[in-house]
């Protein structure tokens, strides 16, 4: 297997690593303080086609093979230092936007697609709620029958992006005596739907500037036209999305582990102590050539999982594997450079600390560790 | 003397491999509810699936994957049967 990126997937990395330099990554402290969400760099992401990677050219998007959209996100994850609205984008892309591309109706595409490619707007995947984190399916959100219509009942936490939604996929049971197996249908609403509501911004560890929040559904009114990927369909959307974003976020947090290691890489070869490079202590280079052989499996782990996405449902095992072993490395990578940069490594002023804030969060969302590590005993019989 | 049907055959002998290790064959029928038994659950059936696909050379779409088409050997041999060319 060939990953060594085509002269085009060259020029694509090369293009957004400076864009994201030049365009999202000043005043990080300050935004990451406020917890600030910038619509101006979001909308600067759309005009760059990072919110619409994989989806066709024709519905608005770049149009890249599975391939081709990991390296541009692990570019992304490399080059923009705003760690937040990478997790913001891709939470976009990979748990909305693919669905629709890969889910939704005609009509459906072409109302939503073209406005989500571009930045115009923010989407949101919203099924965990208060009672429901890793057994997501048992949600107590009901959608039930209203005349033609359906009333959606319930509330999502944790929801990324939340506070920002404009278009929203939310799971509600339509069957409970099925439960997983068809009884969860997935909704498409819009902000403005009477009864919906963002109720409440969460503030968090790390990844700051990413909106994060619970919604409110009260008797929310929908149509059958509203369904997205047919009544029942809503665990195969799910499984579906968690395959691409378990394999294309974790992209960017290889993009991420390499700017943290280079960072590493840079201090350790000019700060002294006793006279010499601390890179010439093995207690520091020893770390650093740990890191730097994760950060290579880590890599090939996600571009393995992405050349089998769409092709085989047993990319649930490789997006596994991915998503366990990029996290795991890159929480571990980044507390051992802010080892390797001691007491600069803790002041904010550096920005390693905030590397390692939000490199912890990788390790729960989108499935926790043990989770990932669930389906992958699954997978071997066990 | 019933023949055997070749279908419900292999995907019984897959089950009692990859979800039942070491249990009596004889108490998995063609009518045993695998869902509602807790036999596959949301991890199995996406496994089931995968094997049904790369055994048969079939395509089983995501709204296809439910209780209906699933919930048992007789069901799921049914299920492939009508994908395969005739």
């Amino acid at each position: 297997m060939d990953f060594n990126p085509s002269a085009d997937q060259d020029a694509l990395r090369d293009t957004i690593i400076k864009f994201a330099r030049e365009r999202l990554n000043e005043d990080m402290i300050t935004r990451d303080r406020e917890q600030r969400f910038s619509r101006e760099r979001w909308k600067a992401c759309g005009e760059m086609g990072l919110q619409g990677l994989p989806v066709p050219e024709a519905l608005g998007g770049s149009g890249f093979d599975p391939l081709t959209t990991v390296m541009a996100l692990d570019a992304f994850g490399y080059g923009c230092t705003d760690n937040g609205l990478v997790f913001a984008v891709c939470a976009h892309l990979l748990s909305c936007v693919v669905p629709l591309w890969r889910f939704g109706n005609e009509a459906q595409q072409a109302r939503y697609l073209p406005r989500l490619c571009d930045g115009t707007l923010v989407g949101v995947h919203a099924i965990t709620e208060p009672d429901s984190g890793s057994d997501s399916f048992a949600m107590r959100t009901r959608a039930v029958r209203d005349g033609d219509d359906w009333r959606i009942n319930g509330t999502k936490t944790f929801i990324s992006n939340g506070p920002e939604a404009d278009v929203i996929i939310v799971f509600a049971i339509t069957d409970p005596a099925k439960g997983y197996h068809g009884g969860v249908t997935a909704f498409l609403l819009e902000r403005g739907t009477p009864g919906f509501t963002a109720s409440r911004k969460i503030e968090k560890m790390g990844l700051r500037t990413a909106p994060f929040g619970e919604l409110s559904f009260d008797d929310v009114r929908v149509s059958d036209a509203a369904i997205l990927g047919g009544l029942g369909g809503g665990s195969a959307i799910f499984t579906h999305a968690m395959d691409w974003e378990r394999t294309c976020l974790f992209a960017a947090h290889v993009g991420q582990m390499q700017r943290i290691l280079e960072r590493g890489v840079h201090y350790a070869r000019t700060r002294k102590q006793f006279g010499k490079a601390i890179s010439k202590f093995q207690g520091v280079s020893h770390k650093l050539a740990d890191f730097r052989v994760q950060l290579e499996a880590a890599r090939l782990l996600t571009y393995r999982a992405a050349t089998r996405l769409d092709r085989t449902r047993g990319v649930a095992l490789d997006a596994a594997m991915a998503k366990l072993f990029v996290s795991e490395s890159l929480v571990r990578g980044a507390l051992d450079v802010l080892q390797i940069f001691a007491g600069y490594g803790y002041a904010t002023e550096y920005e390693i600390e905030r590397e390692v804030r939000d490199a912890i969060g990788s390790r729960i969302y989108s499935g926790t560790s043990d989770m990932q590590r669930n389906t992958i005993a699954a997978w071997m019989g066990l | 003397m019933l023949m055997t049907d070749p279908i419900a055959a292999a995907v019984k002998a897959y089950i009692l491999d990859a979800f039942l290790p070491g249990a009596d064959a004889a108490e998995l029928t063609d009518e045993t509810p695998l869902i509602s038994d807790g036999i596959l659950d949301s991890l199995a059936t996406v496994r089931l699936v995968t094997f049904l696909e790369d055994q048969y050379k079939i395509e089983v779409a995501a709204h296809e994957a439910n209780a209906d088409n699933l919930d048992t050997i007789t069901r799921i041999a049914q299920l492939v049967r009508s994908k395969l060319p005739s």
